[in-house]
């Protein structure tokens, strides 16, 4: 208004004709709209009750073009699928008169999976920028069948079909799962079919959620887009038509109770209508009520839920378990085949080792092989021929060792062995193969194949840790509790020594006492000797006796050197006098003397001359030597 | 073969006495040694029940030998009873500390039990005596001392009556030498033979025994050892015995719980 009044008195009249329609059309546009937006509705609608695990459509209608539809928060329920979006239009003319009008609608496909009353919140969709709330819903969620009859909030206009009214016998399809045998022994295999029973006809199986196995090892025998086979039974004097949907063939791996978790299925059941078409005319609904012209079938959703199943395992008995028991259990054979026994170095040997019969063969994933450590080895290649049926699992497995010998010499293949739990034996057995002598010669092309590094020496591989073995040979067994040490043998092991030893130090002293004692005494009385000789000498010298004199003086001599030094008499020479004297520290010239003295007495002897005089000197020398070794010595 | 008091080598003065408990003995030696073959018997041919029942009974008729408790604690191995193994290693290894077999075995059964814990490390002056002491066995190191003693007084006789004067000095410092060496060696019996007689350990035989702070059933649960576990025994005020594990750890538990070496 204010852009026009501005301009009233600026603008030419034209322009503001031009204006006056603009602000007109501006003005209709904004009545209409105001118009349009009252009759917006958007409005929700499901079935109010519905059954534990039916699926049934959520829509959400807006008459209008809305964008940015947020779907309500669904607690109860489960998507199935949805959103979708629809969108319809029509035009109508009524008297000249055209209106068009536009529906969107939101559909999701929802399944109850719990009992019990959900409120569904309101949803939200934008039109022109407004954001329009629908209706919220309440619906209450009953027991399998109980509510499927109560009438829905379906439309009900015109021909449609009163889906409500159309409900299937709670007999009329069936799920059942059978087990072969509910009580096996741990690893017996046992088979579990299910199977679908009808009375109607069926179409659209989807398996909504497969059973599982949990303890179990598993294998399916139903193939893929498998026909499936069908076949007629009476029940409870009901015809059924039958068909095996699923089969497997289970191994329990543990005992104890174990669940097997339910199949479940959802199915187009084919049901005869009861369906009415009203068209208002009394004689044509009749008509086309009948039952002669009135044959179709309705599709209606069941969903299908066999009963959870226990099985019960048996454990397998825990005494007599051979030790490389790995939980086969069946019947089988076992035979392994060699396909050389003597090779050179680096050649390839092939052990084969066949488990065939009935049983868990499956689960027989690996053996215990020891080869040699010289031996270079690598994983077995496991192939199995097996044959699964109802009856249970046959075939063979086969474990295929490659081994290449690296050093030559002779060695030898342990037995290998294989135990399982023979169900119709009720024991353990354990088949053994042979054992195996293998030869293997230095082959020649072993520098094609064998790195050298350096020295051709190997690290000792260490293969197992164990306890060395106990000491086989005798040993001496002892007392509990005594001990040498302290002991009264101890005791007297320390003493005696030491008491020996003091004797013996007692002893070697006394005697060497003794020893010098008689030395002393010779060394006393030597001079002594030497005297009485000497004096001797003297006597015989006054009378004459030349021959008695010289002995005298030279026994004077020599027993005076005997007695001191205690040198024996037949030790005695000029050179041991001469040593003597000298260890004994007396001066040069005075052995000089004394030898000469001794030379002398020999020589004057025999010497010619006065004999007297001679004997007179000698004397003298003899006399005065001594005196003077004498008094050298002290 | 069989158990004489440790006489051996025997001095002229008890030579009756030996001989007597010779005699005395010599009765059941063969029977002994008989026991002693079937059980090792047992044991090679797999019989392990049968070999601990055998070794058992020489122990309980008062036998000891540090192969006989190896051969015990090999055949509770084999029985996978760890803890006895443990016990039996323990005590051959009281008898012989320098024993590679029975040390072998030991650590490799030390290696089965639950607990792993860290051993204080000691100082290493008492860790090298420890290791020099525990070569031998206390008879070893008496035998060799008083082995010392003997020949360090021979010496020192040689050197008493030799008037060679290099026989003299050298037998002079020889003598005082191995007699120096002998002491040692005493000293090692000595010190091996107290804490053999003071030392007390056990072995833990319970599956699991919580360890108390004090000796009553009610007071804190402190730590948790199991079987095998080595503890030293501190203290005891009737069944409850106070213990110390190696990393230190003090706490009482009651006597049914452990077996001493």
């Amino acid at each position: 208004m204010f852009f026009v009044v501005n301009c009233e008195g600026l603008i030419p009249t034209i322009i503001y004709m031009v204006f006056k329609r603009l602000l007109l059309i501006v003005g209709f546009i904004s009545i209409y709209a105001a118009g349009f937006a009252q009759d917006i509705s958007f409005q929700g609608s499901a079935k109010t009750n519905v059954s534990v695990g039916e699926s049934f459509t959520l829509t959400y209608t807006l008459n209008s073009q809305g964008t940015d539809f947020r779907g309500p928060r669904l607690s109860g329920f489960d998507v199935i699928s949805g959103p979708f979006t629809s969108t319809s239009s029509s035009i109508q003319s009524v008297n000249g008169r055209t209106s068009m009008s536009v529906r969107y609608s939101f559909q999701y496909i929802l399944q109850a999976n719990r009992e019990g009353t959900f409120d569904i919140p309101p949803a939200t969709v934008t039109v022109d920028r407004r954001t329009i709330t629908s209706n919220s819903l309440t619906i209450k969620v009953s027991k399998n069948g109980a509510a499927q009859a109560v009438g829905n909030q379906g439309q009900s206009n015109g021909n449609q079909r009163q889906q409500g009214n159309v409900q299937t016998g709670p007999n009329d399809v069936m799920l059942k799962a059978y087990v072969s045998n509910s009580n096996p022994q741990q690893g017996e295999g046992i088979s579990v079919t299910y199977k679908i029973f009808t009375k109607v006809p069926v179409s659209q199986i989807m398996f909504s959620k497969e059973p599982s196995f949990p303890g179990f090892w598993s294998q399916s025998l139903t193939k893929e887009k498998e026909k499936l086979q069908q076949y007629n039974q009476v029940i409870d004097g009901q015809q059924y038509i039958v068909a095996d949907l699923r089969k497997y063939t289970l191994f329990p791996l543990k005992s104890g109770k174990l669940t097997i978790e339910p199949l479940e299925l959802v199915c187009q059941a084919q049901i005869k209508r009861q369906s009415k078409t009203r068209t208002g005319d009394p004689f044509f609904d009749d008509f086309f009520n009948d039952s002669f012209f009135n044959t179709s079938y309705t599709p209606v959703e069941k969903s299908l839920r066999a009963s959870p199943l226990v099985i019960n395992v048996k454990p397998l008995p825990s005494s007599g378990v051979p030790d490389d028991f790995a939980g086969a259990v069946g019947s089988f054979n076992f035979h392994t085949e060699l396909d050389r026994t003597s090779v050179k170095t680096n050649e390839a040997i092939n052990l084969k080792c066949v488990i065939s019969g009935e049983g868990n063969l499956q689960l027989i994933d690996k053996l215990n092989v020891s080869f040699p450590p010289d031996f270079e080895t690598y994983d077995p290649k496991v192939s199995n021929d097996i044959h699964s049926s109802e009856k249970g699992v046959s075939g063979s497995q086969v474990f295929e060792y490659l081994i290449i010998p690296r050093k030559p010499g002779k060695f030898s293949l342990k037995p290998i062995s294989f135990s399982f739990y023979d169900l119709k034996k009720m024991k353990y057995i354990t088949l053994t193969s042979p054992a195996y002598t293998i030869d293997v010669e230095k082959g020649t092309g072993e520098a094609a194949n064998v790195t050298y590094t350096g020295a051709n020496h190997e690290e000792i591989k260490y293969i197992g840790s164990d306890i060395r073995h106990i000491k086989n040979q005798v040993f001496v067994l002892d007392h509990t509790g005594t001990y040498f040490f302290g002991s009264l043998g101890f005791i007297l092991w320390i003493v005696i020594p030491i008491l020996l030893f003091f004797v013996f130090v007692l002893l070697f002293r006394r005697f060497s006492e003794r020893r010098s004692d008689v030395v002393l005494m010779k060394n006393l009385r030597a001079t002594k000797v030497a005297r009485k000789r000497l004096r001797k000498a003297e006597l015989y010298q006054k009378e004459q006796k030349q021959e008695e004199f010289y002995v005298e003086i030279s026994q004077a001599l020599w027993g005076y050197l005997g007695d001191k030094f205690s040198l024996p008499v037949a030790e005695l020479s000029i050179d041991t006098v001469k040593q003597t004297l000298v260890s004994k520290e007396v001066s040069e010239d005075l052995i000089q003397i004394f030898i000469d003295t001794l030379n002398n007495t020999e020589y004057a002897r025999f010497a010619p001359g006065e004999k007297s005089v001679n004997m007179e000197r000698i004397y003298n020398e003899a006399l005065a030597v001594i005196s003077r070794i004498e008094r050298e010595l002290r | 073969m069989i158990g004489m008091p440790r006489l051996w080598p025997c001095p002229k003065g008890l030579i009756l006495i030996m001989i007597l408990t010779v005699i005395s003995l010599t009765a059941n030696a063969s029977e002994y040694q008989l026991l002693l073959a079937k059980g090792n018997s047992a044991y090679s041919s797999g019989n392990y029940k049968e070999a601990a029942n055998t070794y058992n009974s020489l122990v309980s008729q008062g036998l000891e030998s540090p192969y006989l408790y190896y051969n015990l604690g090999n055949t509770y191995y084999k029985l996978n009873d760890i803890a006895h193994a443990i016990l039996w290693y323990e005590r051959a290894k009281r008898l012989d500390p320098g024993n590679e077999d029975v040390n072998f075995n030991l650590i490799v059964t030390n290696n089965k039990i639950t607990d792993k814990i860290e051993a204080l490390p000691d100082f290493f002056l008492k860790r090298w005596f420890k290791a020099v002491t525990d070569m031998y066995s206390t008879d070893a190191w008496a035998v060799a001392g008083i082995a010392g003693l003997i020949l360090a007084l021979s010496v020192f006789c040689l050197y008493i009556a030799s008037r060679v004067l290099m026989i003299r000095k050298l037998g002079f410092w020889a003598g005082f030498s191995i007699l120096f060496l002998s002491l040692i060696f005493l000293m090692f019996a000595w010190t091996s033979y107290n804490s053999r007689k003071s030392e007390q350990s056990a072995i833990v035989t319970n599956p699991t025994v919580t360890v108390k702070s004090s000796p009553d059933e009610k007071s804190t649960d402190i730590f948790v050892i199991h079987e095998g576990s080595k503890i030293q025994l501190i203290d005891h005020i009737g069944n409850w015995y106070e213990i110390r594990i190696v990393n230190g750890s003090v706490g009482w538990v009651q006597q049914e719980n452990f077996e001493k070496i």
